[in-house]
């Protein structure tokens, strides 16, 4: 759980405009930049390719290394194995002592960033430049980078003409290209000067001992050209086996990390290159090489997280996120920001620096989906937040409400007496947030539903099926939304499967699916719902188990079979579930979808794309055709309709003043297309999107397809009758 | 040297190249690269150059056509006159149609080969138009292909740049603020 202090740390970071702006104006013009720099290339051929020969440099660390120093080594580096950041300073500066070093360029590195190697040769009376204009910019801002590849992305052209101008002793206008020319003077002198020049790496390779750097400014080619002494300090998961396969890394790099084709100056330099010396030879220069671990093969070692060495820090993860484009880099709190940020956070750092950033993840998905390394952050994330779950346990309150949760009697009769208490109410006002589950919230910006009058499960039985040529049964798995509060959705799933050929079944032992549990970091209570809701639902005994949310379809296809994998049983009957499984417009459409009907009136719908259903399930085509074949509705796209509401389960109790702005960009984007109605497909957006539009916009109405099929659908069929 | 797969290779290469700030030519012969070039760097002002004289420049003496178009050139002394002089010329290995990528790859890891290309406000690099190649991942192939990796391999595309304030585009950081690609036809002589 965040505390008080992160709490405060985002506060400002929101209240701060020029960060808000710069980060804005960046993540807005980054998706379709990205986009732009992809075209005609198979992103996927080049991620799998990455993947491959990243994982399999991994899988074989060591052979890999030993090679790579061999290559070096052969060709006249000196290689230096540092086990951890300690040491990579102390071999530094040993050397830079040795060598009589008084000056000291340094083209960008995360990794000297990481160990804070800065400190340590300045406080040794030694002269250190940071060279890349952004490290410059926040080195004489006594900063941190706040973004791998935008260092100083939250300050404006105003803070750094102040910064130059106190640095500098002299006025330096805002301009930019002034402020730009007033770097080139002022490090031209330090690059002439310098004595050791110190670097990071984008790539190492093993097969031919090659480092391989990637910049726009130039500075790392004047790094690796002037001083005669030069180390390069590397993250042993930068290493690829053969020197072409940096050539994937090549293409996919600059594209995800700034959308350009090629980085103004790639540079591969292979043992010692000839220099200038002081008395004007020209030999080989003093050449080290430190492949550093620092907490990376603990990393490895964790099964959950061997994925980190496909990583290629692009920081696209960073830039499609919704929580870093408001807060920026500074509130994650150490020196890797956002979504990898807070992994790397965990193992290079400590575990309890990631305890409060890992709350930031809203599990949309997003920076899956853009990752060229093929990472799954989220699922990373929520590794960690488990383990902190398990290992500090959960506030009272949360876990609490988890354990009242997982206790389907007492939580279900929880539900029946809000529907009762609420009553007195005025209309919409939510007896519901006393609720102790992620129903409560804050009803700032937006409104609650109230709790239906009669759960799903009770207006079940009196649903009258008709089944025509019957094909089989199908259970429905109704989830905490559709049972207690949207029960329509449940009937209009109904109505439709039928037409179909089957009949449904509503088994009456199911409860909730134990996301909430999940997201929060408590696995044994995401346990207890699983083995509940896989006796329950018998998928053995049903031809297919359908929801109208993904969420809940994401837990019974894969969290169930992963909270269950140490027992064989639960597991077989898991996996039984798991095949079975299906979102309703996934499982209409793979029925072969719903004969034309609708009562051809004209409807304007946009839809937005759930996170799970998209990211998780790949539904995304389903529902529109779904939604294009009903008679009078027309489908008009919103922009960035995938983009998450905010919602996120417990995400918009944690952090309101987060989910509220995500949550008006969504608005904002569906006001845009001048729909009368915004379909989704999970209650979760529709209790959110609703929520927010009922205080913006009341005019616009939120609706599930299911309840969207139902409604033309029915009015058609009376319209016929009569 | 006309054929269309040439002709199509290096439109593609100007097309990228222009698109990220830099000029690009293409000449028949060694001498009109040298009459280009002197005109070129006339009209941005030069006065002064450092020229690594390589094959192609010293097939259309260079020197002595920058010469007679009154431009000081200096060809050697690279570490003292590279910070100050106005412009440098250097001869470039391959060339990515894909990116407008140059290729330097000297076996040697020539220093002043950097030096001519970094320090300089402007940089003309001359190429074969024979070294074209079409993709990035056909010349990580032919880099591979040598008896060893160069020392130094430098990919070049485009002046330097930076957006790191306020993320607007701002040409000339560290590296030149302008690239000037000539491609040459004529073949070299004894040069693969």
């Amino acid at each position: 759980m965040a505390d008080k202090q992160f709490k405060k740390k985002i506060g400002d970071a929101l209240g701060n405009n020029v960060l808000r702006g710069a980060l804005g104006r960046f993540g807005d013009a980054y998706t379709i930049a990205r986009e732009k720099a992809y075209e005609g290339y198979d992103f996927k051929a080049i991620r799998d390719n990455i993947e491959r020969v990243k994982s399999s440099a991994a899988s074989h660390l060591d052979e890999m290394l030993d090679q790579f120093e061999k290559e070096a080594t052969a060709r006249g580096a000196k290689v230096y194995r540092a086990t951890t950041g300690e040491d990579a300073k102390q071999y530094i500066l040993d050397l830079a002592k040795s060598q009589g070093v008084k000056r000291i360029v340094k083209s960008k590195s995360m990794a000297t960033e990481e160990i804070l190697l800065n400190k340590t040769l300045l406080s040794e009376g030694m002269d250190v430049q940071e060279t890349d204009l952004g490290e410059w910019i926040v080195q004489l801002a006594g900063q941190h980078p706040s973004h791998m590849v935008m260092p100083a992305i939250h300050m404006t052209k105003e803070e750094v003409a102040d910064t130059f101008t106190n640095h500098l002793n002299r006025l330096n206008e805002p301009e930019i290209s002034e402020l730009v020319k007033t770097a080139r003077v002022e490090l031209r002198k330090k690059f002439l000067e310098a004595d050791m020049g110190i670097s990071g790496a984008n790539i190492a390779v093993a097969e031919t001992g090659t480092l391989i750097m990637m910049t726009n400014e130039g500075n790392a080619r004047l790094t690796a050209t002037l001083p005669p002494v030069h180390v390069y300090l590397v993250g042993i998961e930068k290493i690829v086996p053969k020197f072409e396969d940096a050539g994937y890394i090549i293409q996919a790099l600059p594209r995800s990390a700034t959308a350009q084709q090629i980085t103004s100056y790639v540079s591969m330099v292979t043992g010692p290159t000839p220099a200038y010396y002081s008395d004007g030879t020209v030999k080989d220069k003093e050449f080290h090489i430190i492949l550093m671990d620092n907490g990376r093969r603990k990393m490895y070692e964790d099964e959950k997280f061997k994925k980190t060495f496909q990583c290629i820090r692009c920081a696209s993860c960073l830039n499609v996120c919704p929580a870093f484009q408001l807060v920026g880099g500074h509130v994650y709190g150490h020196i890797y920001t956002g979504g990898i940020g807070t992994i790397l956070t965990n193992f290079l750092n400590s575990e309890k620096d990631a305890q409060n950033p890992q709350n930031l993840c809203l599990q949309c998905g997003k920076c899956s989906e853009v990752c060229p390394g093929k990472l799954d952050i989220p699922e990373m994330i929520l590794e960690i937040r488990n383990r902190i779950g398990e290992k500090e346990g959960l506030p009272f309150t949360q876990r609490f409400a988890l354990d009242v949760v997982s206790n389907r009697r007492l939580f279900h009769a929880l539900l029946r007496t809000a529907s009762i208490a609420q009553k007195p109410f005025a209309k919409g006002q939510p007896v519901i947030r006393h609720l102790p589950m992620f129903l409560s919230g804050l009803t700032e910006k937006k409104s609650l539903p109230t709790v239906a009058k009669v759960p799903f499960r009770d207006v079940f039985k009196t649903i009258k099926q008709e089944v025509k040529k019957r094909k089989g049964t199908i259970a429905l798995y109704a989830g905490c939304l559709i049972d207690f509060v949207y029960p329509k959705i449940g009937e209009g799933m109904i109505v439709a499967l039928n037409e179909k050929g089957y009949e449904v079944v509503f088994p009456e032992g199911q409860s909730c699916c134990g996301a909430p549990a999940t997201y929060m970091g408590d696995r044994k209570n995401a346990r207890i719902c699983a083995i509940r809701n896989i006796e329950a639902l018998e998928a053995e005994k049903v031809d297919y188990v359908v929801t109208a949310c993904p969420t809940c379809t994401h837990a019974l296809i894969d969290s169930f079979k992963e909270l269950l994998e140490d027992d064989p049983a639960l597991a077989a009957r898991a996996e039984e579930l798991s095949r079975k499984s299906r979102d309703i417009s996934k499982l209409l459409f793979d029925l072969g979808g719903l004969s034309s009907g609708g009562d051809g009136e004209p409807l304007k719908v946009t839809y937005h794309d759930s996170c799970h259903l998209k990211r998780k399930r790949g539904v995304s085509a389903e529902p529109r055709k779904l939604l294009s074949a009903t008679l009078g509705v027309e489908l008009i796209e919103m922009n960035e309709s995938d983009r998450c509401c905010g919602f996120a389960g417990s995400y918009s109790i944690k952090f309101p003043e987060l989910s509220g702005p995500i949550m008006e960009r969504k608005l904002t984007n569906i006001e845009a297309t001048g729909a009368d109605v915004v379909v989704v497909d999970c209650p979760g957006c529709l209790m959110q999107i609703s929520g927010g539009l009922d205080k913006q916009n009341p005019k616009i109405k939120v609706i599930h397809t299911a309840e969207l099929l139902l409604e033309k659908r029915k009015k058609s069929q009376k319209r016929n009758k009569k | 040297m006309g054929t269309s797969r040439t002709i199509e290779l290096y439109e593609k290469f100007k097309v990228k190249l222009e698109a990220v700030s830099g000029e690009c030519y293409r000449v028949k012969t060694a001498k009109e690269a040298g009459e280009l070039v002197s005109k070129v760097l006339r009209q941005k002002g030069v006065q002064d150059v450092a020229l690594l004289d390589g094959l192609i420049s010293q097939m259309g003496n260079f020197a002595l056509q920058l010469g007679e178009a009154g431009i000081a050139v200096k060809l050697d002394h690279f570490r003292e006159v590279t910070p100050d002089v106005q412009a440098g010329i250097s001869q470039v290995n391959y060339a990515i149609a894909e990116l407008g990528t140059l290729v330097q790859a000297d076996a040697d890891a020539n220093v002043d080969q950097r030096l001519c290309s970094t320090l300089v406000p402007i940089h003309v690099a001359l190429v074969s138009t024979s070294k074209l190649i079409p993709t990035l991942m056909d010349t990580m192939a032919t880099l591979h292909r040598l008896p060893q990796i160069p020392g130094f391999v430098g990919f070049i595309t485009g002046p330097s740049r930076t957006s790191d304030i306020e993320r607007v585009l701002t040409i000339g950081v560290h590296g030149p603020k302008q690239l000037v690609v000539v491609f040459v036809d004529e073949q070299e002589e004894g040069v693969a």
